[in-house]
Formats: structure tokens, sequence, C-alpha cells
């Protein structure tokens, strides 16, 4: 059964249009990632399914219950959810065990010392359970808002932006803990984010989305290898994005022109042309592009060459030859053509 | 320099107010006489009038400044903008203006409103009406310290109560009130101060009531009037009244810093403006009838007095009141309050910003300390340390102190340093947060220290000074609470004048030359108001 149902939402602020007719299921159980730059409408939509705003049009369902079609509205605290935000939000004046124990509370639930216990063993904060949070830091704040989303057992966990405070290191660690939270607890989930790296490796599904519509809903990998869109191509896999015209085998764009690789069919016209950084190669063969930087990345190098006013990337081990200004030779390992 | 400048700052505060202090505290006797006060039903009466016009100010202030404040930061009531100016409008009107309107609405045989519900049935005079003028004149500062509060707490906090399972009025209490609850006692601590030191109002109003409602302010006064013999009663009432002061800052401070609770910095996003839906219409009608009543109609009340022919008589209208504008008397008060408030703004503003610049905590203290001291004991202080007629012993063969005496330099002196913490806090918070490196790149490019400093730190100072020379010009304006004290012989302010009008001899006239008051006031703000708005077009 479906966890989440979002039937054609739609969203303005003021003349601003932020979601568009967006349709998404999330099966029960499942994690999917809502991904996309800031401003693509990711977090309206995650608040619209927890009732904290209101579509300007049409359904949203939760375990095939109506909860907003413009006329009924469940408010956000009878829609049985879990939430946990960018800026933690957890209760200042409250200690950890006041902050955990709050839900359970409001329930009227018996033997909430021990469910708070067990929410805050979860994630390994038994120790904390009497401190206050101005103790705790920013990942330790981030642990305990998600011990008290989940120690109601909601139907559904919403995760906004949960990690982007954090430094990389503890993005990482706490990444791995949702993950392990999920297995355990196995609780649905919708994960807000604009890191691609977040939403590869926690969900079942992505949704990319871009000014205020899913461009692709795939698995991780497919999204990856196969992405629907060039601005997915160009989000996900950090590619290459030119714009241009196919003339028999060739690709030209900013005037010059590149060979297609072999087995490349496309019909001849514009076409946008997206390309892996790691499928640029240099100093072989093809039209020399001027090297405008080289970033030593540690295990690899990134090159940027100047093709017009944009730069092509290429990433790939150290051509030790090559100096910036000078003039290298391009070409792609291979593409994919999108026509307009 | 660097070590004169401070040094002698500091010596000129310790002489003007420090040792004065101590003149009237050795002039009030020991702890046997304060305890013999003590014991005096008249001075109880006094303490307790205080203590109970505060407190009921501060309840008032309260009660309306909440709902007020929520409405402004987080609804959308009808005209929020307007709603704000009207609700923080009394902080730039002298709190007997309100209290000369109220006599006008309110008395007990004649007043507006009494006459509409039914004579003898509204009494303004008495301590409810005190503690209730008192708190509506000082409500902008529990509106802006709780609307303050409201904005900056991060809207997450109150979505967390909602997914938790809490509605909209469980996410209040539990989470919106405990966080906003220090700031909005802060607010009602300071309100409670004001009302412990003000005078105007209690005067009007507390005197004439029947039976009389005295407060410490008022008491000291009347014991001043006597003379010689009032003195030492009228000392030991100030120590109460300083003691009350000084007891509910310290209060307040340690409640501040025990209970602080760190409200974590949100995205930025500002407070989330919730529709008030189908009781829009209702709750904004309310609110807009609240502002009318308490704010609005005693200052409409003022003006119509003034227009009136007769006294208390409600019907035609005329202007031979205004005349009173014009007569020597009120044109010489004017300029006297006008140079005096002037000079006193300039120099809280100069001071401040030399005080501040000497980055010495302890200089700070001691500027920042006469703020907290009552007007009353203050003037009461610089009346006893530096005049000839109460000849105080220990000034007696010092010459230049004795000249002070009855003299407007003592109201000059008693203006500046009751505001001179303004000037410090405003210079002093503005000093830390400017850049210093803007100072650093002029230095580096070419610019000796003085010219740095002009160029590169001024400009980051200047909006607050200004801000605070502006306000301390307001207040001394129409200051009433030191001036009665220490007004010169047959000397007048405007604040006196009006208080004499008002108590003895005119109100008609005390409503004109208050309403020429709110008029200047009001159009200040107008003009103040677009100077913002154009500096921040830019």
């Amino acid at each position: 059964m479906a966890a989440v149902e979002l039937i054609e939402i739609e969203k303005a602020f003021g003349a601003t249009s932020v979601v568009k007719k967006l349709s998404l299921t999330v099966r029960e159980g499942e994690l999917v990632a809502l991904l996309g730059p800031s401003g693509c409408g990711k977090t309206t939509t995650l608040r619209m399914i927890a009732g904290l705003e209101r579509p300007d049009r049409g359904v949203v369902k939760l375990g095939g219950q109506l909860v907003d079609d413009g006329r009924a509205f469940v408010a956000p605290e009878r829609r049985g959810l879990g939430m946990v935000f960018q800026s933690y939000a957890i209760w200042p004046h409250k200690s950890v065990f006041e902050n955990v124990a709050y839900p359970l509370q409001l329930k009227g639930a018996s033997n909430v010392e021990a469910a708070v216990k067990e929410a805050l063993g979860w994630v390994r904060l038994e120790a904390y359970l009497h401190r206050r949070p101005h103790e705790l830091s920013g990942g330790q704040l981030q642990r305990v808002a998600l011990a008290r989303a989940l120690v109601g057992q909601p139907k559904v966990l919403l995760l906004d932006e949960p990690l982007s405070n954090l430094d990389v290191a503890l993005r990482e660690e706490l990444r791995g803990e949702i993950a392990s939270l999920r297995a355990k607890l196995g609780t649905t989930m919708i994960l807000v984010t604009h890191d691609q790296a977040e939403a590869l490796a926690l969900a079942d599904q992505v949704a990319v989305m871009n000014k205020g519509v899913i461009e692709q809903l795939a698995a991780p990998d497919v999204v990856y290898r196969e992405p629907a869109t060039p601005f997915v191509a160009g989000f996900v896999g950090g590619a290459n994005v030119l714009v241009g015209e196919v003339q028999g085998t060739s690709f030209i764009s900013e005037g010059v022109s590149f060979a297609l690789p072999a087995g490349t069919v496309a019909p001849p016209g514009p076409h946008t042309l997206v390309v892996r950084s790691e499928d640029v190669v240099l100093g072989a063969e093809g039209p020399l592009l001027p090297l405008q930087a080289r970033l030593f990345m540690g295990s690899a190098t990134e090159y940027r060459l100047g093709l017009g006013d944009s730069v092509v990337r290429a990433v790939g081990s150290a051509l030790s030859h090559a100096r910036p200004g000078q003039l290298t030779p391009v070409s792609f390992r291979s593409v994919r053509l999108y026509a307009p | 320099m660097k070590r004169l400048i401070p040094a002698a700052l500091g010596a000129l505060l310790v002489a003007t107010v420090f040792v004065p202090l101590g003149l009237l505290l050795s002039r009030s006797g020991g702890p046997g006489e304060w305890l013999e006060a003590w014991r005096s039903a008249e001075s109880r009466h006094a303490l307790a009038g205080t203590l109970l016009t505060s407190a009921g100010a501060a309840l008032v202030a309260l009660g309306l400044g909440l709902p007020f404040a929520w409405l402004i930061v987080r609804t959308d009531v009808v005209a929020r903008g307007a709603l704000k100016t009207v609700v923080t409008l009394p902080s730039a009107i002298p709190p007997y203006l309100w209290t000369m309107g109220w006599i006008a609405l309110a008395n007990p045989k004649s007043g507006w409103l009494t006459l509409l519900v039914g004579r003898d049935r509204l009494d303004v005079y008495g301590s409810a009406g005190i503690a209730f003028v008192l708190g509506t004149s000082a409500l902008p500062l529990v509106v802006l310290a709780t609307a303050a509060a409201l904005e900056r707490i991060d809207p997450a906090l109150e979505e967390a109560a909602r997914l938790s399972g809490a509605t909209a009025w469980e996410t209040f209490r539990h989470v919106t009130l405990p966080l906003i609850a220090p700031a909005m006692l802060s607010g009602a601590a300071l309100v409670f101060v004001f009302a412990s030191a003000s005078f105007g109002v209690p005067y009007l109003l507390g005197v004439p009531a029947n039976p009389p409602a005295p407060t410490l302010t008022t008491r000291i006064y009347a014991e001043v009037l006597m003379g010689e013999s009032g003195l030492s009663r009228a000392a030991s009432s100030s120590v109460q009244l300083l003691l009350v002061a000084v007891g509910v800052l310290s209060i307040n401070a340690w409640l501040a810093r025990a209970g602080r609770v760190r409200l974590p910095r949100g995205k930025g996003l500002g407070a989330k403006v919730s529709a008030l839906g189908r009781s829009r219409g209702l709750i904004s009608a309310l609110a807009w009838t609240t502002v009318l009543l308490v704010i609005l109609l005693p200052l409409g009340a003022v003006f119509l007095t003034g227009l009136q022919p007769t006294w208390g008589q409600w019907g035609s209208f005329t202007l031979k009141h205004w005349g009173v504008v014009l007569q020597p008397r009120t044109v010489a008060a004017a300029g006297v309050s006008v140079l005096l408030a002037a000079g006193a703004a300039l120099l809280v503003g100069a001071v401040g910003l030399l005080i501040a610049l000497s980055r010495r905590r302890w200089l700070e203290t001691l500027a920042d300390a006469p703020s907290a001291i009552p007007g009353t004991v203050l003037a009461l202080a610089l009346l006893v340390a530096f005049s000839r007629d109460l000849r105080f012993i220990a000034f007696e063969r010092v010459a230049f102190v004795l000249a002070l005496g009855n003299t407007v330099w003592l109201l000059l002196l008693s203006y500046v340093v009751k505001h001179l913490a303004l000037g410090v806090r405003s210079a002093s918070d503005a000093l830390a947060q400017a850049d210093p490196t803007l100072a650093e790149a002029a230095r580096l490019s070419g610019a000796g220290p003085l010219r740095a400093f002009v160029d590169g730190v001024l400009p980051q100072v200047r909006g607050a000074l200004v801000g605070a020379v502006l306000l301390t010009f307001f207040t001394c304006v129409s200051e009433l609470t030191m001036s009665v004290l220490l007004i010169p012989t047959g000397g007048d302010v405007l604040g006196t004048l009006l208080f004499e009008l008002q108590s003895y001899a005119d109100p008609a006239s005390a409503a004109v030359i208050a309403s020429a008051l709110l008029l200047i006031v009001l159009a200040a703000l107008v003009l103040q108001n677009l100077a913002t708005r154009r500096a921040e077009a830019r």
C-alpha cells in the first residue's frame, strides 16, 4: 500500500510557482529522496506532506487516507508523522529526556521513560538523558531530533536536509546511522536533500526535482547511469552539458566540432550533449581547447578547458605535461544526446 | 591623554552623581532612622502605593503587550504596520499627557466616558487609574521585547511540536510561551521600574484622589516642598525608592543570567505569519478598538480639551485657548526646554561616544548606573548637594558648587547624567558591531589615526548615536520628574509649566500646550520615519 501519495499538487508563493502538478507515490517501508538545487520546491513538497503548508490544488494522501484536498484538512499533529529539521529544532528549554518524551506525553502513553530510553538507545545517546540542549554538539542534537521523531513510531519519517548543518565527518557518521535505523525499524522515510551523495547512498528511489517538477524518479543507480534529462545528468553526475548541433558523426558546440564516439546514433539537428567528466579524454586526439586550470584533488586531477564562454571539465590521472594556457586535444569516450 | 580623559570623566561622574547620592543617604540618617521611618504609617502607605501601582502597571503592560506583540509579529491582522506604529507610540510621548487625556475622559464628575456610562461609575483617580495609565504608557517596553523574542524563535521549534502531536494552542503553551517568557518578564520588570520612578502620573491622579493615593515620588515631592524640616524624611523615602528600583533591576538581571535560554539561530527565515482565517475580521476589530480606546482616544481628548470653550463641557469648539501658546511665559519655557534638551542630547552623544571609545568597563558601568536611579532620587541628591537654600554643611565653603544651585545648569546636569547610559550603550553596541578592518584599511591607505577614525569608524556608529541623541532630546524636552524639583525659582520648562497649569490653574491652557507638544512630537516621528525609509531605500 502507498504510505504517501501526492496527486497533482501545486503550490505558489505570491506570483512564484514553487511546485507544479507534482505526483509522487511512496510505498511502505521505502526511502524516497527528493533531490534538487535550492528553490526547486523539494522542501515545500515535504512541508505539504507534513501539513505545514497547504497545496493550492491537488490531493495529499497518507496510508490511503485523504489528509488534504483543498477542503478537508487533517492538522499536522493528527497525521502520525515524525519530522527532523535542518536546524535540529531541539527545544532549548527542555532537557534531552523532556524533548524525546514530549510526543509520548501528548499521546498520554504509559511507560514513557522506558520508551524514551529505548529511542535514545537507537541513536546511542542513553548517557545524555538529563543533559540540556546547549551542552550538546550539532551531531548530538540531530540524533536527539531523530530519537524524538521516531519515539512515537510514526507511519512516515520526514527528513528536511537533516545533515546539511553538520561537518563532513559527522555527516557521514549520521548518514550511516540513518541507514541502520531504517534497517532496524523499517520506517518509511522521505529525505529532502541537495547533496547527491546523500540521496544516492540512502534512497531506494531518488526523485530529482527542478523548478517544481520531478525530472526523474528512479533507483539511484539508474538515475546515475541513465539520466533522463540533461538537468539530471548535470546535477547528479556532475556531467558536462553542451548545447549544440549534430552534423553527421560530429557534434558542433560553440563553433568547435567534436567527433561523436563510435556507435552513437542521432538524427542531425540541435541537441544537448551530456558527457561525464571521467569520459573526457585529454591529450589523444580531437579539437584543441585551452587548458584553463588544473585542480589536484588527491585520487584524481580535474582539468578545466575553455569552450567559448563555458567550461569542459575532465577528470583523470595527471597529465604531467599539461600547463594552464596550453592547447590540449579533447575527445569524448561516451556521450548521451538529448533532443530538445 | 588616553588615561587622562577616562580618569577625568570618571571623577566628574563620581562628583556629580555618587557624591551627591552619598550625601543624600547620609542626610537620611542611618539604619535607625530608616527603621523609624518604616514604622510610620504614612511612609508605609507611600511605599505600598508605589509597589501596588508599579505591579499593576507591569500587569497591564503584560496583559496588553503579549497579545499585541503576537498580532504584530505572527498574524495577518488588518493594517499590521500601522498597528505596530500606534502600539509603540507611547514611548515617544510623556506619560502625563496620557494622564491629562484620561482626566478629561474619566474623571468621576464630568469625564466624557464617565457621562456615557453614568456619573461616578468611572474614576481615573486613585491607584487603579495610576496603574492603568502607567501600564499603557509603558506598553512599548513589553511589546518590543516580546516581539523581538517572537521574531527570533526558529519556526522549526514550533513546527516540531506540531509534528510531535501538539495542537496550535499546546504548541503556544509548551514551546512558544516558555521561550518568550524571559524577554516578556524582563520587559515587565522595566515597566515596574519605570512606574515606580514616575512622578507626573501619580501626582495628577493620586493626590486629588479620594482617599489620596500617595506613592514614594509624590511623597518625596510633598516633603521637599515643606523645606528643611521635610528633607530628612524625603531622603529616607528616597532610600526606599532607590532600593525598590535597584532591587527589581538586580532580580531581573539575576533571572536573565540564571534562566537564560539560548535561542538557537534559525535559517533566518524570520517569523512565520499565520493567517487568522475566518476570525481575522473579528480579531482585527477587537485589536483596533482596544488601540483606539487605550492609546488614541486619550490623545484625542487632550486636543478636544484645548478646543472647548469651558473645561469639561462638550459642545462647540473654540480656538480662544490657543493664545496661550504665544504668551511670553510659554515661549520662554519652550525656549529653555528646547535649549536644555538639545544641549543635554548633544552632550549625551559626545560624552557617550568618548566613554565607549575608552573601552573601560568600570567607566561604562559608572556611566550606566545613574539611569537606574529614579529621577526623583537623582534630583533630590543634586538638590541636597548643590543647593544654597538647603545649606548642606560639607559644601558651605565651596564656592563653585554653591554657584550651581538654583540655576538651569543643575537641570542640564541632571538631564545628562540620567540619560548618559543611552549614549554609552548605543555607542558601545555600535562600536562592538563595527567592522574594525575598515579603519585598518584606512590606516593602510595612508590615513592618520584621527582620519581613520573619522572615515572608517564614525560612519558605522553614526546611526546609533543619532538615534540616542534624538531619543534623549524628546525625553528631555518634556521632562517633568527631575525638573519639578530642580527648576530655578520663578523659571519654567515645558514640563513644569504644563504641570502647574494642569494641577492648579488652567487645564484648558495645559491641554493646548500639550496639544502643541504632541503635534511637534508626531511631526518629528513622521520626519524620522521618512529619514530611515530614505536611508533604507539607498
